[in-house]
C-alpha cells in the first residue's frame, strides 16, 4: 500500500509539470507579449514608461527563448509563490487567486459530496428494482441531467427563484455578508446560498454516476459470488451491501476521479452565470482582457486541483480493491 | 428407488418445475423433475450442459436468479426430528429458507474464483458464514475457520485466512470454498460441478477430499457433473437428467453395467475408454440439446434417440417405470406407451413413482401422498 | 444465471431455423435487428435525422434571414398560430396571426405587448419573401411559411432584443450547432483512431507515452482549458476560421476518449484467434488492422461517436454562451443563449430559453441513439 501510494504520488509530478507547461503555453498563445499589452495600456493613459516595460521584460524573460520564460515563471511560483502580475487588477496574481480558489474548492467539494450522496443510493435502488417505476423515474431524470448543460440548469434555477420566489439569486453571500470579514455567521450564510450552485454544478455528474452505479451493479448482481453469498443464508440487504455494492463501487471510485475535472468545469461556468466570487468569472474576465498571467495561474491551479483529486481517487481505489493493492 | 424401501431419505424432489421468464419466451430449465436423495449417500446428477442440473440444485436452496422462478413442485427436506419441510413453498428471501441455507444445506460452486468475493479475505467470508448460523464470537469463529482450512488441507491455514482469492491457486480456492461450506456442519452438501474449472490432478485431489469428508462427517452429497468418470469415482446413486426431466435414476452399478435409458447409454459411449488412443474417434451423442424454446413433443430425447419409435416417442411423454433392479426410467421401451395421452401418462408417471417409493415413505410422511395425486390429476 | 447462460450457447449452436438465420446474417444486419428493438433509440434516430434535415434546409424552413429585424418589436412575445376566424359573416379558415399592440411605460421605457385582434396578418405556405440561395447554389425565393405581406411582423417563437425572429434564428443555429458536433467528432475520430490504434497495436513504450498524454489532457478541466484556447483566437479572424478553430479546440480533449475506446478494443482483439490466424496467414500489419480489426470494432466506434457528438454540442454552446466561442453574426444555439444571460430579461421574455430546449432535444436524441447503437453493437453477446 505504502509503495503504491508513493508510486502514485511520483506519477502525479510529471502530470503537474506538463499541466503547468500547457497552462504556460496558453499565456503565449495570444499575439504579442505581456509587455506589449502593458505598453498598449500605458499608451491609452498617454504615459509610456520605457523603464517599467524593460523591467517587465526582464522579469518574465520576454525576449528570451520560451523554455527560459517557462523556467522564470514556474520557478517564481515554486520558489517564491510569485504567480506574476495581473495587469487588469494591477496587483500580484497570488493574493487575487487564493480566496477565489478557496471558494471554488468549497463549491466543487460540496457538489462532489452532493453527487456521491445522491447518485449512489439512487443507482443502487435503480439496479435492485430494475424496470420499476422508481427505476424509470431515476433513469429519465438521469438522461435529462445529461442533456441539460449546467449553465442552462443554473439559469433555469435562477429563473425559477426569481420568478416564483422573488429572490434574486446570485453570489455566495447575502448583501450583509458580501463584504464582511470571515466569521461563523458568514460561513452559515455561505452554506445557505450554496445549495443552488451546488445543484447546478452537480446535476450532470449525478446523472452520469447514477447510470454508472446502476449499470455496474446490474452486472455485479448476476455474478456467481452473489448466488454463493445467498447460498450462505445472508439476508438480501446485508448481502447486497457487502458484496455487489462493494464491487460496483470499484468502477464508481475509478470514475469519480474523472468526475472532478467535469465538476471544476461546471463550477467555472455556473459561477459565471450566477456571478459567484469563484475563479470562474475572474478567469473569464482575465481571458477576455488577455490578462494572461492571471488566466494561466487559474487554469494551472484548477487543473492541479483535479490532478490531486484523481490522485485521491486512485488511492481510494486501492483501498476498496485489494487486487490493485497487491499487484 | 435403488436399494428399495427402508432407506432413510434426506430430500425428495417431486415434480419440480423451474422456469425462466425471459423477453423471448419461457425457458423450462427444470420441467417436472423427480428424485430422492438418501441420507449419508452421494448422489450424482449427470447430463449435458443446459439439462437443468444446476437449476435443480439452485432450486433446492431457492437461489435461482431472476427471471427464473419455481413454478410447481415440492422439495421436501426430512429433518432428523422426523419433521418434513417443503423448501419450494418457502419465500425465496424469507427467514425460514435463509436459516436452512448454509446451515442445513450448503453449496459449493463451479468457479471458486468468481464464487468467492475478490475483495474480501477468505477468513472474512468464512467467519461471516459461521457467525450467521452459530452463536460464536468473531475470535471463536476465526479459530474455527482456521481449523476448517486445515481440515480441507490448506497449509498454513492461520495465515491463509487473511489471503484474498486471487492469491490462492485454483485447487486452494476450491478447498477454501469447501471449508466454508462445511463450516456449519451441513446435512447436505450440494456441489455444482466443483471440479470443472480445475486441472485433472487437482480434480482428483478435490474429489478425494469430498469423498473423505463425506465419509468422516457422515454427510449427504449431491454432486452435479457432466463427467461420468467422476460419477464412477464417487457416486452411490445416479440421477440422469435430460432437458429438465429425469431420464433415469439408479444406483451407480446399474448405471454403468446395465444402463436402461438410451440417453444414459449414449452418455456412456461418449466417455473415453482406457486404452483408446484416438481421441477424435469418440462417439458423440447424435445432434445437440434442442433450443430451449422448442422442446420436442413426447419424449424430449426422441430426435436424438437411437431407439426412436415413430408414432410413439414423438407423441407420448414417457411415464416413470420402476424396474426390478430398482432403476427408475422414463422411456417407452420399458412400457407406458399404451397410454393414450399426456394426461393419463403423466398420472401414470406419478403412480409409478409413488409405487416405487411406497415402502420408503413412513406413515407420518403420508401427507405428501395426496398432493402427489393432485398433481398427477392437475398435470 | 448459470442455467440460462448455459442454455443460450446451446441455443446458438442449435440447428433450428431461427438460429440458422442468425448465424448466416451479416454483422450489420444483426446490429440492425437488435437496434430495432430499442424503440426509444429508433425514435431518437428519426429525431436526429429530422434535426439534420432542418440544418440542411435552414434557408427554406426559416421564414426570415437571421438579421431581419423590426426594432420597435424588441422582445415581442410569441404569436399564436390561428386557423379559424369567427367573423360576423361566418367562419373563415386560413393561417393567420394577430398583430401586436404596444404600450410604452414612460417611467421605465419598457414596452409591453398585447394582442391586436383588429390587425390580422395572413400567412401562407411557400410564401415569397427574401431571396436566398439554397446551399449557396439554387436561387429560391419561397420559404416554407411566412406572412403574405413580407414586412408584417411574424414571430412564432417571439423576438429577441433587436426584434429579430427567434424561430428563424434557432433554425439557422441548428446548422451551426449540429455541424460543430459532426466536424469536431470527425477530427477527434481521426486523432483518436490514429493514436489509440498506434497505442493499442504496438503497446510498450509508445503506448505508455500516449497513455500518459491522454491521462494528463483528461485530468485538465475542459471548460477552463477551452476558455484559454478559445480566448486566444484573434478578434479579427473570419467567422469561418473561428468556427474551425473552435471545433479543433473541442477535439483537443475529445480525441482522448475515442482513443481510449479504440485502444481497449485493439488490446482485446490483438489476442483473438481470427487476428492471430490472419497474421499467420501472412497478412501484413496494415492489412490485419484494416481488413480484420477495424471492421470488428466499427460498430463500437460508431456508438462512441454518437455519444461524443452531444458532448461537443454542449461544449460549443457553453463556450458561445460565455462569449468566447462563436461570435455574432454567426448564429448558433450557444450564441442565441448568450441573450438569455440576464435573469430579469428572462423573466419578462422566457421564450429566450427556447434555444436551450433545442439543445436539450438534440442532446437527448443523440444520447438515446448512441445508447441504442452501443447495446446493439455486440450482436453475438
Amino acid at each position: 500500500m505504502g509503495r503504491y501510494f508513493i508510486r502514485r504520488v511520483l506519477y502525479a509530478i510529471p502530470a503537474l509539470l506538463v499541466i503547468s507547461f500547457i497552462s504556460f503555453l496558453l499565456i503565449q498563445l495570444p499575439p504579442g507579449t505581456f509587455a506589449d499589452t502593458v505598453a498598449a495600456e500605458m499608451m491609452e493613459s498617454a504615459s509610456v514608461n520605457e523603464s517599467a516595460i524593460r523591467a517587465i521584460e526582464e522579469r518574465y524573460g520576454l525576449n528570451q527563448p520560451i523554455m527560459v520564460q517557462y523556467w522564470k515563471w514556474i520557478s517564481g511560483i515554486l520558489l517564491r509563490g510569485d504567480f506574476g502580475e495581473s495587469f487588469i487588477w494591477n496587483r500580484p496574481v497570488a493574493p487575487l487567486m487564493w480566496e477565489r480558489l478557496g471558494l471554488t474548492l468549497v463549491l466543487t467539494a460540496s457538489a462532489f459530496i452532493f453527487v456521491c450522496v445522491v447518485s449512489v443510493p439512487i443507482g443502487i435502488f435503480s439496479a435492485v428494482r430494475q424496470y420499476s417505476v422508481g427505476d424509470y423515474i431515476a433513469t429519465s431524470l438521469g438522461f435529462l441531467g445529461l442533456a441539460v448543460p449546467s449553465f442552462l440548469f443554473a439559469l433555469i434555477l435562477m429563473y425559477i427563484g426569481f420568478r416564483y420566489f422573488g429572490t434574486s439569486i446570485g453570489g455566495f453571500f447575502s448583501p450583509d455578508f458580501a463584504r464582511a470579514e470571515w466569521s461563523w455567521a458568514r460561513v452559515a450564510d455561505l452554506l445557505s446560498n450554496l445549495w443552488m450552485p451546488m445543484l447546478a454544478v452537480g446535476l450532470a455528474g449525478t446523472a452520469s454516476l447514477i447510470r454508472i452505479v446502476r449499470a455496474n451493479l446490474l452486472d455485479e448482481l448476476l455474478k456467481p459470488y452473489v448466488a454463493a453469498a445467498r447460498a450462505k443464508g445472508l439476508s438480501e440487504l446485508s448481502l447486497l451491501l457487502k458484496y455487489p455494492v462493494r464491487l460496483a463501487l470499484i468502477p464508481f471510485v475509478a470514475t469519480v476521479g474523472w468526475m472532478l475535472p467535469q465538476l471544476v468545469s461546471g463550477a467555472t461556468i455556473v459561477s459565471v452565470v450566477m456571478s459567484l466570487p469563484t475563479t470562474g468569472p475572474m478567469l473569464l474576465r482575465s481571458l477576455l482582457g488577455q490578462d494572461m498571467y492571471l488566466a494561466a495561474s487559474f487554469i494551472m491551479m484548477l487543473s492541479g486541483l483535479t490532478v490531486i483529486g484523481t490522485l485521491i481517487s486512485d488511492v481510494l481505489l486501492a483501498l476498496v480493491d485489494p487486487r490493485i493493492r497487491f499487484t | 428407488m435403488p436399494g428399495g424401501g427402508g432407506r432413510d431419505l434426506l430430500l425428495e424432489i417431486k415434480g419440480l418445475k423451474t422456469h425462466f421468464f425471459t423477453d423471448e419466451g419461457v425457458v423450462k430449465a427444470v420441467d417436472g423433475a423427480d428424485f430422492p436423495i438418501a441420507r449419508g449417500k452421494t448422489v450424482c446428477v449427470v447430463g449435458e450442459s443446459g439439462c437443468g442440473k444446476s437449476v435443480t440444485a439452485r432450486s433446492i436452496l431457492q437461489i435461482v436468479d431472476r427471471p427464473g422462478r419455481i413454478v410447481e413442485g415440492r422439495i421436501l427436506l426430512h429433518r432428523e426430528s422426523e419433521e418434513v419441510v417443503d423448501l419450494a413453498a418457502m419465500a425465496p428471501t424469507g427467514k425460514a429458507i435463509r436459516a436452512i441455507r448454509g446451515k442445513e444445506i450448503a453449496m459449493i460452486f463451479q468457479e471458486p474464483m468468481s464464487s468467492l468475493s475478490p475483495v474480501h479475505t477468505i477468513g472474512n467470508q468464512i467467519v461471516e458464514m459461521i457467525r450467521l448460523h452459530l452463536p460464536m464470537t468473531t475470535e471463536q469463529a476465526r479459530d474455527r475457520a482456521a481449523e476448517l482450512l486445515e481440515r480441507v488441507g490448506i497449509p498454513q491455514a492461520g495465515r491463509r485466512l487473511d489471503s484474498y482469492v486471487f492469491q490462492l491457486s485454483g485447487g486452494m480456492r476450491q478447498r477454501a470454498m469447501i471449508a466454508m461450506a462445511l463450516s456449519c456442519r451441513p446435512n447436505l452438501l450440494i456441489a455444482d460441478e466443483p471440479t470443472t474449472a480445475l486441472d485433472v490432478t487437482t480434480e482428483a485431489t478435490i474429489l478425494d477430499l469430498i469423498k473423505e469428508l463425506q465419509r468422516d462427517l457422515n454427510m449427504t452429497v449431491m454432486f452435479i457433473t457432466h463427467d461420468l468418470g467422476v460419477v464412477a469415482e464417487i457416486a452411490d446413486d445416479v440421477v440422469v437428467m435430460y432437458l429438465g426431466k429425469v431420464a433415469e435414476t439408479a444406483a451407480v452399478d446399474p448405471i454403468f453395467h446395465d444402463p436402461k435409458h438410451p440417453y444414459t447409454r449414449a452418455l456412456h459411449q461418449s466417455i473415453p475408454k482406457f486404452g483408446d488412443t484416438q481421441r477424435g474417434a469418440l462417439e458423440a451423442i447424435r445432434g445437440m440439446v434442442p433450443h430451449p424454446f422448442a422442446r420436442p413433443d413426447g419424449c424430449t430425447f426422441h430426435p436424438r434417440c437411437e431407439s426412436f419409435m415413430p408414432g410413439e416417442c414423438d407423441r407420448v411423454a414417457p411415464p416413470a417405470v420402476v424396474m426390478e433392479s430398482g432403476t427408475t426410467v422414463r422411456c417407452l421401451l420399458y412400457g407406458g406407451s399404451d397410454g393414450s395421452g399426456a394426461v393419463r401418462d403423466d398420472a401414470g408417471g406419478h403412480a409409478g413413482t409413488a409405487g416405487g417409493e411406497a415402502g420408503a415413505r413412513a406413515p407420518g410422511k403420508g401427507a405428501s401422498g395426496p398432493r402427489a395425486a393432485d398433481q398427477g390429476a392437475a398435470g | 444465471m448459470a442455467a440460462p447462460a448455459a442454455a443460450v450457447p446451446a441455443a446458438a449452436e442449435s440447428s433450428t431455423d431461427t438460429a440458422a438465420t442468425v448465424q448466416l446474417a451479416s454483422q450489420w444486419r444483426l446490429i440492425w435487428w437488435r437496434f430495432r428493438k430499442h424503440k426509444l433509440a429508433l425514435v431518437s434516430g428519426v429525431v436526429v435525422i429530422l434535426v439534420y434535415l432542418v440544418a440542411a434546409f435552414a434557408e427554406f424552413l426559416a421564414p426570415f434571414s437571421t438579421d431581419r429585424m423590426i426594432s420597435n418589436l424588441a422582445y415581442a412575445p410569441p404569436q399564436r398560430l390561428r386557423l379559424i376566424e369567427q367573423t360576423d359573416t361566418g367562419t373563415r379558415y386560413g393561417l393567420y396571426v394577430y398583430g401586436y399592440t404596444a404600450e410604452v411605460d414612460m417611467l421605465s421605457l419598457q414596452r409591453t405587448f398585447g394582442v391586436d385582434e383588429s390587425q390580422r396578418i395572413d400567412l401562407r405556405l411557400l410564401a415569397k419573401s427574401e431571396p436566398y440561395k439554397l446551399w449557396g447554389l439554387i436561387p429560391l425565393q419561397r420559404h416554407l411559411i411566412g406572412p403574405v405581406d413580407q414586412s408584417a411582423p411574424f414571430y412564432p417563437l417571439g423576438a429577441d432584443r433587436l426584434g429579430r425572429d427567434l424561430f428563424s434564428r434557432i433554425i439557422y443555429g441548428t446548422r451551426i450547432s449540429m455541424t460543430v458536433g459532426l466536424v469536431g467528432v470527425t477530427l477527434s475520430l481521426v486523432l483518436g483512431v490514429l493514436l489509440g490504434g498506434v497505442s493499442g497495436y504496438f503497446g510498450g513504450t509508445v503506448d505508455l507515452l500516449i497513455q500518459r498524454v491522454m491521462e494528463i489532457l483528461r485530468s485538465m478541466p475542459t471548460i477552463p482549458l477551452w476558455m484559454g484556447l478559445a480566448a486566444a483566437i484573434p478578434d479579427f479572424w473570419s467567422p469561418v476560421l473561428v468556427y474551425f478553430m473552435i471545433t479543433i479546440i473541442l477535439s483537443v480533449i475529445g480525441w482522448t476518449w475515442l482513443a481510449q475506446a479504440v485502444r481497449g478494443k485493439f488490446f482485446s482483439l490483438k489476442t483473438e484467434d481470427f487476428v492471430i490466424a490472419a497474421k499467420l496467414d501472412g497478412c501484413s500489419e496494415l492489412q490485419v488492422i484494416l481488413s480484420h480489426m477495424v471492421p470488428s470494432f466499427m460498430s463500437h466506434i460508431i456508438a462512441t461517436l454518437t455519444l461524443a457528438i452531444p458532448q461537443m454540442i454542449i461544449a460549443e454552446t457553453a463556450l458561445s454562451f460565455l462569449g468566447i466561442g462563436l461570435r455574432p453574426p454567426v448564429v448558433s444555439w450557444g450564441v442565441l443563449l448568450k441573450e438569455a444571460q440576464n435573469v430579469r430579461v428572462l423573466v419578462t421574455s422566457p421564450w429566450l430559453f427556447l434555444p436551450g430546449a433545442a439543445v436539450i432535444v438534440a442532446v437527448l436524441a443523440f444520447n438515446f441513439l448512441g445508447d441504442g447503437i452501443r447495446d446493439a453493437a455486440d450482436p453475438y453477446k
